[in-house]
């Protein structure tokens, strides 16, 4: 360990650690900065994190200093204050300060900055600022505004360092310089809107955000991208019931601090015109909107002289999963499985985007809730059962007829699709980001679920659903929240003893050793 | 005119000093025959002694050479580059071209010897585009190299490898900074690289890399023949040798001489042997010493310096790469400013804020007031911009910038008053980008 004296107060880190780090958890305020990425190698190119340490003639960036024994470094006397200051003034100054139609405003470095490190007039008249391109798509979801550029090249290092597809460059020189695509190419590849993150100004935005929303009116709830196995760590930004974007959240085991394009639109299919907001009973001309108890009422007379057989989800959340196995044991059915075997996979790419395209997967299969043959399926589909379908489109999947033999299906689906289409009742139930829960990734991570907002009126929690099919059987659960059911799975199943003190936000490895299945510099990058 | 050996121009005036043939008749390849087979140097023996001559780079920076080579890990299982800088882009210089035409073989016996101090099995020779036809002149004179055993595998039987190939650059001036020239060679972007890590630990492909002048490099045959202290006894304690200086301007006799270091300015200028004075009817007005990047004198300060690193650091310029530019009193000071920051903001690389936008700014204000729309502050504003770029960049692109902008006006301020408008501005002036002026 090293000891180092920053402003004044004498802090501990690891020699050789990243000065820039260093100050930032030794002030808890990052230094100001455009360049500097903690997942991109180092550029120094914005020159704004510039400290003074003593005994050195020359004030340094930090990003690329590193701690030793005895250092005096001061990051807010005069002379930086000055420095960054008139730094900042350099990379203001041609930049059309067009903040009002900009919408980076409001998460804008050069606007953060300018509060802490500016405030001053112009020194440059208007008419002698460089214009540059402005709105000019440079893929199917990235628009570029160069004008807006402060030439970080934290894009192009991105392009270069872990996607390694090299679209973006920065062509000409001094201060013609300009961020663009490659001649002939477009900013395609699955981890584009990274570059839009990572940008800290507004010249990478979202097309697909753009003039959407204010961020300021944005609220984040922490959560776990659905797309696939890997589980990324994502923060759902929303307005009033509504998802306007998921942004990666850093965790250096799942995702470090990217996320795909795949996994990041799929805020747009949590509310669809499929959503199913009320309980139906009856199928086809037959089926009509009805309340909870009506439904209820309607899968009693089903069961009657029936067995229920029982059909999980590789979506549907680690308790979900567990109450509905109880339900199957305390109303004597059959439990058929949790997931139509090869169903759901896609192809998997080097860094984020897994196989296994559900969030699930192995969750269910350390539940042992289990994969099933279609033939299975269909050996079950006899006149004696009665299907229960949790968030699963078994036809979807399989083929129109696959369900026919059953007696009778309930369905607990959040979307209407092909399965509830030919379930004799259908009870909504609310999706990932409206409920809590846990999602268990591909390396055995287990990753909470929390409500960003409430969903369709109607529509009820399949905990709650797995219990009130319960009370309809005549058992009563004793669990009434996630959480309760997550302890008990944590005490009562083999392999899930990690649990039991929770999952915090960067989730908890049910093997107890870290997975690492990191875009850079992790094994697979590295194979 | 002191007297003292030529190092670098001696055969420069003997018909075809470029072929082999004339060079080893005057004495060439005999101090690589003494390293490698008659003496048997070592390669610390030959850095020690590069050490104790005094050699500093003659690029510029004027870094001890022998200093130099021993940064560079020995003991570390990676392949050594030496790379030589012929990028030879400093405006006002124009020495290293010399000794590629008219003594090639003095520059590859010097890489030779210079790569076998470091332990260095391929050379690259990076040269500016510009000079096309010196490629082919450095690949003729390679090309009898390696057919008389002076280059490539087991080199006189020493067992010493030594490859070498040149490499022509696009054009960049910025290419000529060591870690530019680096990133150009393994054709990246010229652009300078952070530092540290330092080239001569992790540089060429990420191996250990030395990067030499020209010049430097062809002073180290003669000081393995005449040994480290002979070298060491021209000049002055802490400026040993000689050094080329290309000189241009109005003098007499403009061109590139061999100097003792420690020679009086005024005899390099006006002395019969070297420039033989002003031209007629023109009176020195300034002299930028050292190329373009250097602090500008005025008249007195030039007459008053020694060719030497001490004196001109005195004078606060410095000696660079030896690109004398006289100017003379028929000279526009800010119209030649104008000429070097155009140079400067157009050779920017553009990485560094400060640099990007502050030599494109320095240029944009010397073309206004030159158009007749000098604003009252533009001097202050000038200086601040200076002083805001000064050494916060990557590389000296934006020092070598600044540092004529602010001598020039320091030196000739009237001139440069004098383009400005009477008025003086209002202490509440405020550029029309103000949200005092924006409609409310």
């Amino acid at each position: 360990m090293a000891k180092i004296t920053i402003d004044g107060i004498e802090h501990e880190f690891e020699e050789g650690k990243n000065l820039f780090e260093a100050c930032a958890e030794a002030n808890g305020e990052k230094l100001p900065h455009f360049c500097y990425h903690p997942g991109l190698s180092i550029a120094g190119v914005c020159r704004m994190c510039q400290v003074e340490i003593e005994g050195v003639p020359k004030l340094v960036i930090a990003c690329n200093a590193t701690v030793r024994d005895g250092m005096v470094v001061h990051t807010k006397n005069d002379r930086v204050k000055s420095t960054v200051k008139n730094i900042l003034n350099f990379h203001l100054l041609h930049h059309p300060v067009d903040c009002p139609v900009c919408d980076q405003a409001g998460e804008c470095s050069l606007q953060d900055f300018y509060m802490n490190h500016g405030l001053y007039d112009a020194d440059i008249d208007i008419d002698d600022k460089l214009a540059k391109g402005k709105v000019k798509p440079i893929g199917e979801l990235v628009m570029l505004d160069a004008e807006r550029c402060v030439l970080c090249a934290r894009c192009t290092r991105f392009t270069r360092e872990v996607t390694k597809t090299d679209e973006l460059g920065i062509f000409h020189r001094g201060n013609h310089s300009e961020i663009d695509v490659a001649p002939g190419k477009t900013l395609d590849n699955n981890y584009s809107l990274n570059t839009v993150d990572i940008c800290p100004v507004g010249a990478l935005t979202s097309r697909d955000f753009r003039f959407r929303k204010r961020v300021w009116w944005l609220e984040t709830t922490d959560s776990v991208c659905p797309g696939c196995s890997t589980g990324c760590n994502m923060t759902i930004h929303h307005n009033e019931g509504t998802a306007y974007r998921f942004k990666p959240r850093e965790n250096m085991d799942v995702n470090e601090y990217w996320m795909c394009d795949h996994g990041r639109l799929l805020y747009k299919d949590i509310m669809t015109d499929a959503r199913q907001t009320a309980p139906t009973v009856g199928k086809g001309d037959a089926r009509t909107d009805g309340s909870w108890e009506r439904a209820y009422a309607r899968v009693l007379e089903m069961a009657e002289g029936k067995t229920l057989a029982f059909v999980g989800s590789p979506h549907a959340t680690l308790e979900e999963l567990f109450a509905l196995g109880r339900l199957c044991e305390v109303a004597g059915g059959k439990w058929i499985g949790a997931r139509l075997a090869s169903t759901e996979v896609g192809e998997a790419d080097d860094l984020l985007f897994s196989a296994d395209r559900t969030p699930n997967g192995e969750g269910l299969r350390r539940l042992k809730a289990g994969e099933f043959s279609l033939d299975e399926l269909r050996s079950a589909a006899t006149g004696d059962h009665v299907l229960v379908v949790l968030e699963n489109d078994l036809v979807g999947l399989s083929d129109s007829g696959v369900l026919d033999g059953f007696a009778g299906v309930i369905a607990i689906a959040a979307d209407a699709n092909a399965t509830t289409e030919a379930a004799d009742v259908v009870l909504p139930t609310l999706k990932y980001a409206e409920k809590s829960g846990t999602w268990i990734n591909k390396n055995g991570r287990a990753q909470a679920l929390a409500p960003a907002f409430v969903g369709p009126a109607e529509a009820r929690d399949a905990l709650r659903i797995a219990s009130e099919l319960a009370e309809t059987f005549g058992h009563t659960f004793t669990w009434t929240d996630a959480a309760a059911v997550l302890t008990e799975i944590a005490g009562t199943v083999d392999g899930f003893g990690a649990l039991a003190a929770g999952i915090g936000p960067q989730g908890v490895s049910l093997d107890g050793t870290p997975d690492a299945p990191a875009p850079s510099g992790g094994e697979e990058a590295q194979a | 005119m002191a007297d003292f050996p030529k190092i670098l121009s001696e055969n420069w005036d003997v018909e075809n000093s470029h072929t082999l043939e004339v060079y080893e008749s005057h004495g060439g390849y005999v101090a690589l025959k003494k390293v490698l087979t008659g003496d048997k140097i070592t390669p610390e023996a030959l850095r020690e002694e590069v050490k104790t001559s005094g050699l500093r780079g003659r690029g510029g920076a004027g870094f001890p050479t022998g200093v130099k080579w021993g940064f560079v890990p020995q003991n570390i299982d990676k392949p050594k580059y030496l790379l030589v800088n012929a990028d030879e882009s400093e405006p006002g210089t124009f020495k290293d071209r010399f000794i590629m035409d008219y003594d090639p073989h003095m520059m590859i016996e010097g890489s030779i010897l210079s790569s076998y101090a470091i332990n260095a099995n391929d050379c690259f020779i990076y040269i500016r585009g510009e000079y096309g036809w010196l490629v082919d002149r450095l690949e003729e004179a390679i090309e009898e190299a390696y057919a008389k055993g002076y280059l490539g595998k087991n080199i006189l039987g020493s067992g010493f490898d030594c490859e070498m190939i040149v490499h022509k650059g696009a054009g960049a001036y910025i290419c000529g900074e060591e870690t530019g020239l680096i990133n150009s060679l393994e054709g990246l972007k010229g652009q300078p690289r952070i530092k540290p890590p330092f080239p001569a630990v992790v540089g060429f492909l990420d191996c250990p890399t030395i990067v030499n002048n020209v010049e430097t490099v062809a002073s180290v045959p003669w000081i393995v023949n005449n040994g480290a202290n002979a070298y060491a006894a021209i000049g002055t304690e802490k400026s040993t040798g000689t050094k080329l200086f290309s000189v241009s301007g109005p003098v007499k006799r403009p061109g590139v001489y061999e100097i003792p270091l420690g020679l009086p300015m005024k005899e390099l200028l006006m002395g019969n042997d070297y420039c033989q004075g002003m031209k007629d009817g023109v009176e020195l007005k300034a002299c930028i010493p050292g190329g373009s990047s250097v602090p500008i004198l005025n008249a007195e300060e030039t007459l008053a310096c020694n060719v030497d690193y001490e004196s001109f650091a005195e004078h606060g310029t410095m000696l660079g790469s030896g690109g004398c530019i006289v100017v003379g009193n028929d000279a526009n000071m800010p119209e030649l400013l104008k000429n070097l920051i155009q140079f400067y903001h157009h050779e920017s690389c553009g990485q560094c804020t400060p640099c990007r936008e502050g030599t494109g700014w320095l240029d944009m204000i010397l073309e206004r007031m030159l158009n007749g729309e000098g604003r009252p502050k533009d001097l202050e504003l000038l200086d601040r911009i200076g002083n805001n770029m000064m050494g916060t960049t990557i590389c000296v692109l934006a020092d070598a910038a600044v540092m004529p902008c602010q001598s020039f006006i320091k030196k000739f301020r009237d001139e440069f008053e004098a383009l400005l408008p009477d008025m003086e501005e209002p202490e509440d002036y405020i550029p029309t980008t103000s949200s005092a002026e924006l409609p409310r």
